[in-house]
């Protein structure tokens, strides 16, 4: 119980002024971010430097400038040491197709450093705990995608590292291996108290999964935090309206009120307990029936084009702005 | 917790049509699989299972000690090399496993030989076959059978996917994403195919003298003479299996399939050897001899065994050709395993 208390406060990857500059272009900005241990989201357009970033705390990149720690070690000078203590997930395939499952982890565990026989002991574990355990002696190539995907997570498991690094865990996954995925990487950070580091096109994923985001855009830091903490900055109070609806805006818009319309349905910056009020007066004045009113519940969706649209992106949907890592 | 499902979590829809039973107009067909004349379901329901929780997923820690750099780089070995003959770690297909099978058998023949005739006394046919200079030189640089057909073919079998087929499967990612470098997994993976080609060459030269030795009841004279000859010839073996596996993991490590590396490697050893054996027969010039791999290395061989030299330019020439041809086989094959990715190829 010690320990968990002690990682629930513990930093797991924390960085200052982390540059990475590929001749004139930069990579990564100046970034300094704290990721504490728990579920974290790593969010970000096309380009945005998320692989850069993924790179950079594997130890795998020299950096420009700036300095880094994961899981306490330089990511300057212990890479090695610092993906002793990682699983890895990548995005795209990793496995031998031609190799059956139990072989494929247990050979992942070996390259990490585990002896031969206690790392077939424990990929038996590890595809047991990813619903492989019927399966583990089939070969790979006959694998659906999301057996395919249980088994890259069995090999990022197999040596319980501290930190799960899964690059787009649920893509290209049904509902139901999606849904049990999204459960594996839950059960494995609130049971397992291991910290996930998830970086997904996916923003329910995301939500679902994680209690902190990073997102970053153009290689610089634009928002991280706690997913509800940063819902808060952007809190809406939603209206449906009836009749003379454009007058209400108008009268909302000259009010000082932050409006965004679409037909009957109106969403207004809350700025405070007044703001139920403010609402209601201009109804009043412009003849309009409030039909219904209540706080509008952002999704990390919300969250991320408000965050997108101040930084000069007009998008309607995260899939404009996300793509391939 | 399958045992839980008991026979009480099963409900069973029974229905009767005693003579007790309501006249309704519907037949036991239709109550058996159909609701009512126009349902059109036509599935019957007549036991529903409640579901069971029958997995339970419980994340087990694990706090064991992880081995050192070097075990790390052996499990990169023996997952290569034990592959050949056993399940498990890399699966090479069927016909390079029966291929090397054959040549490792092929390439005894002079062992079998030698043993024939020295066994049955026939000396001039025991010198034909026996350990001497020649033989020596002829079991590791003979270009016929086994410069053509079997070690050239054996190395494009285990070179093709060595690299390439990391790129294609994205299996680089699994070695890179953990603490191997880069140097280690090209080292181990050029080991792994030098390792299979010397147990070939050179398992069966050591094969050929200690037997000839053993069975002949070859005297510490002989042996005192012959030695250096075939530490020279087990030296060519080292040289001929660095310089084969070089250029094909070159060809390797730029290529996505295990088919253009096989194929390279060929055609280079075999296109080099054509084009400069055309150029000796036409012009009696031999210098273009040091475009051919397998030729440099013969000739650095002929100079090494003390055999009768069969080129006319400097042996010299020759040792400087390989170096430079492993140098540019070996830049090519550490810039491109540099170019491997983790995060996507």
């Amino acid at each position: 119980m010690l320990r968990v208390y002690l990682m629930v406060r513990e930093l797991i990857i924390q960085s200052t002024g982390l540059t990475k500059a590929y001749g004139s272009h930069i990579a990564l900005d100046s970034l300094d971010i704290k990721i504490e241990h728990g579920s974290t989201g790593l969010l970000g357009p096309n380009g945005a430097g998320k692989s850069t970033f993924l790179k950079t705390i594997l130890g795998l990149i020299q950096l420009t400038s700036g300095e880094g720690e994961v899981l306490g070690f330089d990511i300057r000078t212990q890479g090695p040491q610092i993906r002793q203590k990682i699983g890895y997930m990548p995005e795209y395939d990793a496995l031998n197709p031609g190799m059956e499952a139990i072989h494929q982890v247990r050979y992942s565990g070996e390259l990490i450093g585990m002896n031969p026989n206690v790392a077939l002991q424990r990929a038996h574990q590890a595809l047991e705990y990813v619903g492989l355990g019927e399966q583990r002696y089939r070969q790979v190539s006959t694998f659906s995608t999301g057996m395919k995907q249980a088994t890259k997570l069995a090999c990022a498991l197999i040596h319980d590292p501290a930190l799960i690094i899964a690059d787009e865990p649920s893509n290209g996954l049904d509902a139901q291996s999606r849904e049990f995925m999204l459960n594996t990487l839950e059960t494995t950070v609130n049971h397992g108290q291991r910290s996930v580091l998830m970086a997904s096109h996916l923003m329910d994923d995301v939500e679902r999964v994680c209690e902190n985001i990073v997102l970053l855009h153009k290689g610089k830091l634009a928002a991280q935090g706690k997913i509800e903490d940063l819902k808060a900055i952007d809190k809406e109070v939603e209206i449906h309206v009836w009749g003379s609806a454009g007058k209400l805006e108008e009268i909302m818009r000259d009010n000082g009120m932050k409006v965004r319309r679409e037909g009957r349905i109106m969403r207004v910056g809350h700025k405070g307990d007044t703001t139920y009020n403010e609402i209601l007066e201009a109804a009043l004045k412009a003849g309009s029936q409030i039909r219904r009113m209540h706080d509008h519940e952002a999704t990390l969706e919300d969250l991320f084009l408000v965050i997108m649209e101040r930084l000069g992106h007009e998008a309607k949907g995260s899939e404009d702005l996300l793509g391939d890592l | 917790m399958a045992e839980e499902l008991s026979q009480n979590d099963v409900s069973i829809e029974r229905k009767s049509f005693g003579s007790e039973a309501p006249v309704t107009g519907q037949t036991k067909l239709q109550a058996a699989w159909s609701k009512s004349d126009d349902s059109e379901e036509t599935s019957a329901q007549v036991a529903s299972n409640q579901k069971g929780q029958i997995f339970e997923q419980i994340y087990r820690p694990w706090e064991g000690k992880l081995n050192p750099r070097w075990m790390r780089n052996w499990s990169i070995l023996r997952h290569h090399i034990l592959g050949i003959v056993k399940k498990g770690h890399r699966p090479w297909n069927i016909p390079t496993k029966l291929f090397i099978f054959f040549v490792i058998i092929a390439s005894m023949t002079d062992v079998a030989m030698a043993l024939l005739f020295g066994m049955i006394g026939e000396p001039t046919l025991y010198g034909i076959w026996g350990v001497n200079r020649d033989n020596l030189y002829g079991h590791v640089m003979g270009f016929f059978p086994r410069n053509i057909l079997y070690y050239p073919i054996v190395a494009a079998l285990l070179v093709g996917g060595m690299i390439s087929e990391d790129r294609s499967h994205g299996t680089s990612a699994m070695y890179f994403s953990r603490p191997i470098n880069r140097f280690d997994y090209a080292t181990m993976k050029f080991l792994s195919v030098a390792i299979i080609l010397m147990i070939i060459i050179n398992g069966t030269l050591s094969i050929y003298y200690f037997v000839d030795i053993l069975v002949m009841g070859k005297g510490w004279a002989w042996i005192i003479d012959t030695f250096p000859i075939f530490m020279a010839t087990f030296l060519c073996g080292l040289i001929l299996s660095f310089t084969y596996t070089s250029i094909g993991l070159s060809l390797s490590s730029i290529s996505r399939g295990r088919f253009f590396p096989a194929i390279g490697l060929i055609a280079i050893l075999m296109g080099t050897k054509a084009m400069a054996s055309i150029i000796d027969t036409l012009f009696n010039k031999s210098v273009l001899y040091v475009i051919s791999p397998y030729d440099s290395v013969a000739h650095v061989c002929q100079a090494l065994i003390g055999t009768e030299m069969t080129y006319q330019h400097p042996w010299v020439w020759s040792l400087i050709s390989i170096t430079i041809i492993n140098g540019l086989a070996l830049y090519l094959l550490a810039n491109r395993v540099s170019s491997l990715e983790v995060t996507r190829e």
